[in-house]
């Protein structure tokens, strides 16, 4: 028995996880979610998380999340108060001016009017959104450890909202040139407070670099507007309507290339303590497969719901609508009994039904790109890791509450 | 410190063990360090011992009652172990170290071994701290439906320039006919005669004081029976409406309750309230299956609540106004028996706190009883304004 460092000076990511237990746990805890009018939807976030994070390996060494619902819980009962107060006041207030200043509802302009009301909205909701994503952020590191010792981010949510809303305004306003300043800036601002127990993160490289992933949503902008062009000149719809479609996709298949491509090259470009090192090999390929057999699944599933509810409708339908109800119409309400059964076998169905739809979604897509992309990472000088040293625990404020109330974030 | 040298566990279930040339895999919780330490058990004591070189004196001791194995693992060839900790305030009540096993035979003996190896701990008070919070976010809620969102608008509702109000109402008006008029464009009764006996009704109403607002009211040619106030004096009624009516007062009676909603600002105070709420509740419901169905009636009971107050309180002002024209109350009382027949065609009842208008047997009963202590009164239309004013949109 003796010191057991890393023989190797490389460490891969591995994942562990199958399809067939994550889809059980999705399901048992969106049942639960369902009878408990939506409160167990914090405990049945983290124990997917859990699942996911222990599939998850690097070298021999599992991820684990020790975060619970119960703090998550009390988080966004906190959130709730705090945005319940801003948003009833924003809205009264944006209703109020939009008939006070900006002279909305006064006939033609009306419609424009309320669309604007609509956008003050989102946009006023726009720096809470990103303020939650980076608390979320912070909350999940903080909740995050590998070989016991915690991951963390320091505190700067506001100093994030900042920037990202200038680096927002200047895409929008370079018509999203400046994209991958954007993407750089603000991964770097994460990135660089970002700690794995004593270790400080750091992101390295250049924004500029990111413009190579740029090059088939460019592709896709040139067949988008070149074949319109060309359509409307030569006044051929067919010829629109094929570039239309094959620019669509081709932006689809850019825009998850330029994902794929930004998160190798900001992975490849940073340091732990200024040591140990990372690649990442993720394929644009391979993601794009994945997206679309999990479609065809969903697709499939759908097409099997569909059937299975077309024949339980047909059988109840027989059954209820017999000849004498179409003579006499009044005997349908006499037939309660089965109406009652039918509308719950159909509405246990459905429900059914959704939540398997979600299942295929996690299992199916979530699960198989955060595999693909597990796998895809190697650690360099991993005998650094020894080294680190435990960081002091957070006890993570409103664990994720703002976010829980605004509904970002999605599956995990 | 005990340690029987036994061939396997299953022979010894109730002696100390030692597992042969397993080990795990652990972190101390401190530092990133891997030790593959030695496992042995010694179940007088009832602990799993841990035995490396560079652990202090060698050896750690683990309880075998705080022993505990982390939840929703994927992987089934791995038992990640920690121990209890009441303190701890990142994670599930445990501490930092782990013990990370992937031998069957070791995995099978802390699984026969620990007593409590999936026990949820729960912190003392977390109860009393769960009905804390909930019950302020409850309160919080409640406070900013009920009280600072309703005083707000009540506020603001008034700030608003009349002429505003007025083209919001406007609006309000086209979109309803469109939408009643199922597409027609002329939904609006324009007979000059008819018009003439409406306004000489408005003008004996509201008599030579006026309102804040120039009343300006509409006849749209539906069976429907109804009348609605929109924001900015606007005032709609229905042709069924006027054609249910047993006579001229009743209209009047109703004219005047629609203009008490005008004087009140009950549309746009409704509106700014409304807004508020809608966004906050969604929020605080939404975000699960059925979510919008829990906003949906949570909203209808909130704005019934304050449709009822607002519609008792435009009945007082329409009561009010009848007798200051002197005008008998009686015509209103008859308008409500028609409605509550019609209410009981219908074969049920609609729940007090889901209906916007206070129960009609009750509403009718006030203006009759009102209408016995009313003095003198006159018709408000001549017989033949009457027969002018029913056939407005002819």
């Amino acid at each position: 028995m003796c010191r057991q460092g890393y023989s190797s000076s490389h460490l891969s990511g591995r994942y562990f996880g199958q399809s067939g237990p994550l889809f059980w746990l999705y399901i048992r805890t969106s049942l639960l979610t369902l009878v408990t009018l939506g409160i167990y939807r914090f405990w049945a976030k983290t124990r997917i998380r859990k699942y996911i994070w222990s599939a998850t390996a690097g070298g021999e060494d599992s991820f684990e999340y020790t975060g619970t619902g119960l703090e998550k819980f009390l988080g966004f009962l906190v959130a709730i108060v705090i945005l319940a107060i801003f948003l009833g006041l924003l809205n009264i207030l944006l209703v109020f001016a939009g008939l006070n200043v900006m002279g909305a509802f006064d006939g033609t302009g009306s419609e424009l009017a309320q669309i604007a009301v609509i956008y003050a909205n989102l946009l006023a909701l726009l720096p809470l959104m990103l303020f939650a994503a980076y608390r979320a952020r912070r909350y999940k590191l903080a909740r995050t450890r590998w070989r016991g010792l915690r991951f963390g981010m320091d505190n700067g949510a506001w100093g994030y909202v900042l920037r990202a809303l200038g680096y927002y305004l200047l895409v929008v306003l370079s018509l999203g040139i400046l994209t991958p300043l954007a993407t750089f800036r603000l991964e770097k601002y994460m990135i660089d407070r970002t700690w794995y127990g004593d270790a400080r993160m750091a992101q390295d490289g250049k924004w500029t670099a990111l413009y190579g992933g740029m090059k088939h949503l460019a592709i896709a902008l040139v067949i988008l507007v070149g074949g319109g062009a060309a359509a409307i000149m030569m006044e051929a719809e067919t010829l629109g309507a094929i570039a239309f479609f094959v620019g669509y996709i081709w932006f689809l298949v850019g825009a998850i290339y330029y994902r794929v491509y930004a998160f190798n090259y900001m992975m490849r470009n940073r340091v732990l303590d200024g040591v140990v090192t990372f690649d990442a090999q993720a394929e644009t390929g391979r993601v794009i497969t994945i997206f679309i057999i999990g479609m065809l699944a969903l697709i499939g599933a759908s097409i099997a719901g569909a059937i299975v509810l077309a024949i339980i409708g047909s059988i109840f339908g027989a059954a209820i609508v017999s000849p004498q109800v179409i003579s006499n119409p009044e005997l349908l309400l006499t037939n309660t009994g089965g109406l009652i059964v039918a509308g719950i076998l159909l509405g246990v169905f459905y429900i059914g039904f959704i939540l398997a739809l979600g299942g295929v979604n996690l299992v199916m897509i979530t699960q198989k790109v955060i595999a693909h992309v597990v796998n895809s990472v190697t650690v360099a000088n991993a005998p650094h890791l020894d080294q680190i040293q435990q960081r002091a625990a957070d006890t993570g404020a409103d664990a994720e509450g703002f976010a829980d109330a605004l509904d970002i974030g999605g599956a995990i | 410190m005990p340690k029987a040298l036994l061939t396997r566990w299953t022979s010894a279930a109730r002696s100390d063990v030692s597992l042969e040339g397993v080990t795990g895999r652990f972190f101390d919780g401190e530092g990133g360090l891997r030790l593959d330490v030695g496992l042995s058990s010694d179940n007088a004591a009832g602990t799993l011992i841990l035995h490396h070189a560079d652990l202090p004196a060698g050896v750690q001791y683990w309880p075998l009652e705080a022993i505990r194995a982390l939840q929703d693992q994927a992987r089934a060839d791995q038992l990640v172990l920690t121990l209890a900790d009441m303190e701890a305030v990142d994670a599930g009540l445990i501490t930092t170290a782990r013990l990370s096993l992937t031998d069957p035979a070791a995995i099978a003996l802390v699984q026969r071994l620990a007593p409590n190896l999936n026990k949820r701990d729960v912190k003392r008070g977390t109860g009393r701290k769960i009905i804390t919070y909930l019950g302020g976010a409850v309160a919080a809620v409640v406070l900013m439906v009920f009280v600072i969102l309703p005083g707000l608008a009540n506020q603001l509702a008034p700030l608003i320039p009349i002429e505003r109000e007025v083209a919001w109402g406007k609006t309000v008006v086209n979109q309803m006919g469109r939408f009643l008029g199922d597409g027609q464009s002329d939904l609006v009764c324009e007979d000059p005669a008819g018009l003439g006996a409406l306004r000489e009704m408005e003008d004996r109403l509201t008599g030579v004081d006026g309102l804040g607002y120039e009343i300006e009211i509409t006849v749209f040619d539906i069976p429907l029976v109804n009348a609605f106030a929109a924001p900015g004096g606007q005032i709609v009624l229905t042709r069924g409406l006027i054609e249910a009516a047993p006579d001229a007062d009743a209209v009047a009676g109703v004219l005047a309750h629609e203009i008490g909603h005008v004087d009140a600002r009950d549309v746009t105070r409704n509106a700014l309230r409304v807004a508020g709420t809608a966004g906050l509740l969604s929020m605080a419901l939404g975000d699960f299956a059925g979510g919008a169905v829990a906003v949906g009636v949570a909203q209808a009971m909130i704005d019934s609540s304050y449709s009822r107050e607002a519609e008792t309180e435009a009945d007082a002002f329409a009561l009010q106004m009848l007798d200051e024209a002197g005008v008998s109350a009686m015509g209103f009382s008859k308008f409500f028996g028609i409605l509550g027949e019609q209410e009981s065609q219908m074969g049920f009842e609609i729940p007090q706190y889901l209906r916007t208008h206070p129960v009609t047997e009750a509403r009718a009963e006030a203006a009759r009883v009102f209408a016995d202590a009313q003095g003198l009164t006159s018709l408000v239309l001549s017989a033949s304004d009457w027969s002018a004013l029913k056939g407005i949109c002819d």
